[in-house]
């Protein structure tokens, strides 16, 4: 029963917070651009040269990640999917696989903006994920594990954004960079024609709608539970608290987002590893630091 | 333990190919075509150097997870450890920015 | 045997099957592109069998590492090959796993057909592309002279193995369940027991840095012409044969093309 119970929390989450994030976003932005699957083409296109497993299996990836994803997302104290032993790390690895549905998306319909946004793609990659690693590794040395439910409970006296804000900058850098929003958009920009979602037309860009949207609301709420502290709160119960911060962390990826010009690649490049590397590298020596002279932890 | 979690893991993961295969099989067929040409061979990236350091990188971030774990329970000890490992690879892109490699082609 | 042990040994059977049919995709595909996915799933399979001996975290560490891994290996791949995504050979003649992993490459519909034909052929149109795509002729499958002693060495060492398996069936089976907690017990051994191997596997990363820099050095030959940025205008339109006539307009395509340039 217990199983039933936290299967049905995980599908209820996923679902629901993928319909508000949908519902939302056109709201929060301020410039053109909705999100990267608004506008998928009507009509019901398919490419005549396309490499059909690809292509079609690109969906059905980003679908089974995001789902996956948010089985290690506590709502409650005891509600939630399945409290992996290693659950952020876990987390880590499933949302790669993001990337891995749209490159395939981009490699499998073999139009020229499709497989250059198949490479732009890849180098998103490249640069977000040492610095988001770099990032989520304070949180975890002062919670010394990496389940989520340990990292909320850790944070009962201090939360994590206070002691490690270099950290929290950090995750919502390349959190924007994992959900391909501004200013790291490029694959997915006007330049490329939309990149990938202009041969996905129909239902199948109505899939990518909601995979895309889904991936921002489960880094948000990620982000929620590693720097804010998860459902613990005083009065509400756990679940207001979660979609509270969740939500909290999602405007504010977006507006800080949005505030900044588009960064090319080249330039996306360069930041990433000129800029942020050094960055991570300076924060796990200071939560390093700071858990040795006992700030933090249980 | 491990096998409960990672059963309702695969549990999800099936479930969802499931609901894909659903989607797929009541979906309409009539198509239009976008007409082109194979395009497979015309494209080259920029961003060589980038991707071979980045593998070497993610091999870093492998040895990262456990050592964060137990950190805290070593102490000192770890912390020095960490830092000469740290310097070990800060050395390689001191060494790979003042060589020009990163940059875009 | 309760519900637990059927499902391990079911899930083992689906790991081991993912492991080998994606090994075995691997190498009989004629796409770059799903040649390295097919590995990455084998590797996925591989890290499900570690799951299910409760080494959690060496399973997803070899996830995570072939994601990033073969994603840039895949793009080495298309970069040096002639023909990354497997059209120009699916159309010819193969043998039955080739083309079985090959499936899905050709154009779905003939590109000169008008489009109220209600024909949606999904399959491979081997015959009739051979009129369009490339006509060699003879067999393009991948045959070496080697094939043969191949096939002998692998079946003796098969059967080697599976005569060891059926002779000495006692294998000493240690009789406690692992560590739960595998991610604390990895930390303390790589600080401890395995402290110089961790130093050293940083070294050799820093020697491997080195090389790619190395490596990615400009180079002393000019990029071959038949790959082309995006951004790059249209081609020169094909020389044209010694004509005695004279022209009566010239014009030069690079000066065009360098004066563009300069007024980006």
């Amino acid at each position: 029963m217990g199983i039933i119970l936290s299967l049905a929390a995980v599908i209820l989450l996923f679902s629901a917070g993928t319909l508000i994030t949908i519902l939302i976003e056109p709201m929060l932005s301020t410039t053109d651009e909705e999100g990267p699957a608004s506008n998928s083409p009507k009509n019901n296109i398919y490419p005549v040269h396309p490499d059909s497993w690809l292509y079609n299996a690109a969906p059905a990836v980003a679908l089974a990640s995001m789902a996956a994803a948010s089985v290690v997302i506590p709502i409650d104290k005891s509600l939630a999917g399945a409290d992996i032993g290693i659950g952020l790390f876990y987390f880590i690895v499933i949302i790669d696989y993001m990337v891995l549905a749209v490159a395939l998306g981009g490699w499998g319909s073999n139009v020229p903006e499709s497989i250059e946004s198949c490479y732009r793609i890849i180098a998103q990659l490249v640069a977000y994920v040492v610095p988001l690693g770099l990032a989520v590794i304070g949180p975890i040395m002062m919670a010394k594990s990496m389940s989520t439910q340990n990292i909320i409970s850790s944070q009962s006296s201090l939360w994590y954004i206070v002691s490690q804000p270099l950290g929290f900058a950090l995750y919502i850098i390349t959190g924007l960079m994992q959900v391909y929003r501004a200013p790291f958009l490029e694959p997915f920009s006007n330049i490329l024609n939309n990149g990938i979602i202009s041969t996905y037309g129909g239902w199948r860009g109505k899939l990518w709608r909601i995979s895309l949207s889904g991936i921002l609301f489960i880094v948000a709420a990620m982000g929620a539970v590693l720097f804010l502290g998860g459902w613990s709160g005083p009065l509400l119960p756990g679940f207001v608290w979660m979609a509270i911060k969740t939500f909290a962390v999602l405007i504010l990826m977006k507006w800080i987002g949005q505030r900044m010009k588009l960064l090319s690649t080249a330039r996306m490049l360069e930041l990433s590893w000129k800029i942020l590397i050094p960055a991570g590298l300076l924060n796990v020596l200071i939560v390093g630091g700071l858990i040795l002279m006992g700030v933090g932890g249980k | 333990m491990i096998l409960t979690w990672y059963s309702v893991t695969g549990l999800i993961i099936l479930a969802a190919f499931g609901f894909i295969l659903l989607i797929y099989a009541f979906s309409r067929k009539q198509k239009e075509w976008i007409l082109n040409s194979s395009k497979w061979n015309n494209f080259r990236f920029s961003f060589i150097t980038f991707a071979l350091i980045f593998l070497s990188f993610d091999m870093e971030m492998i040895f990262m997870y456990p050592w964060a774990v137990v950190f805290a329970d070593i102490g000192m000890k770890a912390f020095l450890d960490m830092l000469v490992f740290i310097a070990i690879l800060s050395s390689g892109i001191a060494y790979s920015w003042g060589m020009g490699g990163l940059n875009w082609e | 045997m309760n519900l637990g042990e059927a499902a391990q040994i079911f899930a083992f059977g689906v790991f081991a099957f993912i492991s080998i049919a994606g090994a075995l995709g691997m190498t009989t595909t004629m796409s770059m592109f799903r040649s390295g996915i097919f590995l990455m799933a084998s590797f996925i399979g591989v890290a499900g069998l570690f799951i299910l001996l409760m080494a959690d975290l060496l399973g997803m560490l070899q996830i995570m590492m072939y994601i990033g891994g073969m994603l840039v290996m895949i793009l080495f791949m298309v970069l040096f090959s002639n023909d990354p995504g497997g059209d120009m050979m699916a159309s010819m003649k193969m043998p039955f796993l080739e083309r079985f992993f090959s499936s899905g490459l050709l154009p779905q519909k003939k590109i000169h057909r008008d489009s109220h034909s209600h024909h949606n052929s999904r399959n491979n149109n081997n015959q009739a592309d051979k009129d369009e795509g490339m006509n060699m002729g003879m067999d393009m499958s991948m045959f070496t002279s080697l094939k043969p002693y191949a096939a002998w060495i692998g079946l003796t060492v098969t059967i080697v193995f599976v005569l060891l398996f059926l002779l000495f069936p006692d294998w000493p089976v240690k009789n406690f369940i692992p560590d739960q907690d595998s991610s604390h017990r990895i930390g303390m051994l790589l600080m401890g027991k395995y402290m110089m191997a961790f130093e050293g596997a940083g070294l050799m990363i820093l020697l491997g840095i080195y090389g790619a820099i190395y490596l990615a050095r400009p180079g002393k030959h000019p990029d071959s012409k038949d790959r082309n940025d995006p951004s790059s205008i249209n081609e020169e339109p094909p020389q044209a044969a010694e004509d005695p006539i004279e022209p009566f307009y010239n014009i030069n395509l690079k000066e065009l093309y360098e004066k563009s340039e300069d007024e980006k």
